[in-house]
């Protein structure tokens, strides 16, 4: 989906992704590396607040990734 | 390390006033049976027989095992879950052959299995060829998730414990004796032989998804060395039936046939060094760090070649990846053992990651293949299962009984420890 929206719908995509190595094989060009598999975005172990802080890292790293030049697959 | 594995060929299961080993047939008094694994998380227990092309289908099934029991030598068979996880792995060990202990229950999650006793899907699991004594447990009410797999699971492991005592005193029909030395040793018993050691992937992903070495959850672990025969003596156990067709049960970490095949050629054109079990964890870090230990204990073997064999599919596709690459970069040759999910057309990339390093791979097949499974008369179980276990789908399951499922969802259809009929050529 990654690759198709970006060359279908031609707009920069950013991969939100655990496992970085499956997301440069698969040929994603920005990505975002996440928490786990089963809880990208979260962390169980982390109190209410220090995991709304984590997400927003997270994605503030997505949107930063999306408006970046990049000219190769790049981890950000 | 020297352990002689005894057969006793088991030609039926039946009940009985007794349980004992008695002209070849396991007797079974199914009301000690079930008093010996009764739980209080579990409301109903059920035991069946059932028997190769006997016209039924079990579903959903969690886990499959053998009884053994041992005989001489330290331990206790399925170590850490009974007894303090004294090492097992020498001595003699009686095996009840051709009969398993078979779980089977209303459904934990959306992962378990179908086995059928005959017919098209017989074909793709080795549990239609085997007697199967087969223990039904349903939860208490409200009883959360992990505790029903934990109560199921434990059922199974007591069950098998039970019925192989029986097997204590018995005459096996065959034996056949298999002996790693310590390190050093073995290292130099064959000078002019390559020396090959097995990394053996374990599936640790949480719920359902879990494997245990010892009684230790192996997500909690760092790589390690086994000496071969403690995986015959139970060392590693089953909590994993995620998508059936690629999990190894019980049954398969007990006769796992990587190692068998490793000892047969043993002495003759390899010598065999001994295993190194790892992980499959959720985050990268874990990733890396178990593969990097990995790839460390096989170069502290000095071996020249290394069979890797994955467990399950998707995201251990880059533990297998990150295995096979750190240990060729020791300039030590691997071999994958792995199965595909390459679409129902079989065109899709058949692994989540790849490397050009990956280069001596075998399948175990396509998990995604489409079969048709008619109605059978005896459902053990829960048929309506089949549309929502992995490798089923809404529909999946017509009113006369018979189901449309993706072969992942037959127990043990396309296992990577290649303990199956099925595999792939290329031309």
């Amino acid at each position: 989906m990654v690759k198709e929206l970006e060359e279908v719908v031609d707009v920069p995509v950013v991969h939100v992704c655990t496992v970085v190595p499956i997301s440069v094989t698969v040929g994603a060009n920005r990505i975002d590396p996440a928490v786990a598999i089963p809880h990208p975005l979260g962390n169980p172990q982390l109190n209410q607040d220090e995991e709304f802080a984590l997400r927003t890292s997270i994605v503030e790293k997505a949107l930063k990734a999306l408006s970046t030049d990049i000219s190769e697959q790049t981890v950000f | 390390m020297q352990l002689e594995l005894g057969n006793i060929l088991v030609k039926d299961i039946q009940f009985g006033d007794k349980t004992e080993f008695k002209n070849g047939i396991v007797y079974v008094n199914k009301q000690e049976l079930m008093d010996n694994i009764k739980d209080d998380r579990l409301a109903k227990i059920e035991v069946d027989i059932v028997r190769p092309g006997d016209d039924v289908r079990i579903c959903p099934v969690k886990d499959v095992l053998e009884p053994r029991v041992k005989v001489e030598g330290g331990g206790q068979v399925f170590p850490g879950i009974f007894g303090n996880a004294e090492m097992v792995g020498s001595g003699k060990t009686n095996v009840l052959k051709g009969m398993t202990v078979l779980t089977v229950g209303k459904i934990v999650g959306f992962q378990e299995g179908i086995i059928d006793m005959s017919g098209p899907g017989a074909e793709y699991t080795p549990f239609s060829q085997t007697i199967n004594l087969v223990i039904l447990c349903d939860k208490v009410e409200g009883l959360p998730q992990h505790e029903h797999e934990e109560a199921v699971r434990l059922a199974g492991l007591k069950a098998t414990r039970y019925i192989s005592e029986i097997a204590k005193n018995v005459t096996p029909d065959e034996t056949f004796t298999f002996e790693t030395k310590p390190l050093t040793e073995q290292l130099s018993q064959y000078p002019d032989l390559p020396k090959v050691a097995y990394v053996y992937m374990l599936q640790t992903q949480g719920l359902m998804h879990d494997t245990y070495l010892y009684g230790t959850d192996v997500k909690k672990i760092l790589p390690t060395f086994l000496y071969p025969t403690e995986v015959m003596d139970g060392a590693v156990i089953s909590g994993n039936c995620v998508s059936a067709c690629d999990k190894n049960t019980t049954y398969h970490h007990l006769n796992n046939p990587v190692i068998a095949d490793l000892f047969a050629r043993h002495g003759k054109d390899l010598n065999f060094i001994g295993v190194v079990v790892t992980n499959e964890n959720v985050t990268l870090l874990d990733k890396e760090r178990s593969s990097n230990f990995t790839a460390k204990l096989v170069d502290s073997l000095k071996v020249d070649g290394v069979i890797i064999s994955e467990e399950g599919f998707g995201n251990p596709d880059a533990d297998l990846i990150m295995n096979c690459k750190k240990i060729e970069a020791l300039g030590i040759k691997t071999v994958l053992v792995t199965d595909e999910y390459a679409g129902r057309d079989g065109a899709s990339q058949s692994l989540a990651d790849a490397n050009l390093l990956a280069n001596a791979v075998i399948s175990g097949g396509n998990a995604n293949a489409i079969i048709e499974l008619p109605p059978m008369s005896r459902v053990i179980g829960y048929i309506e299962a089949s549309e929502i276990i992995a490798g089923g789908f809404d529909g999946a399951l017509k009113k006369d009984g018979s189901i449309t499922v993706e072969i992942q969802a037959i127990t043990g259809a396309t296992n990577e420890l290649g303990f199956n009929r099925m595999g792939a050529l290329e031309f």
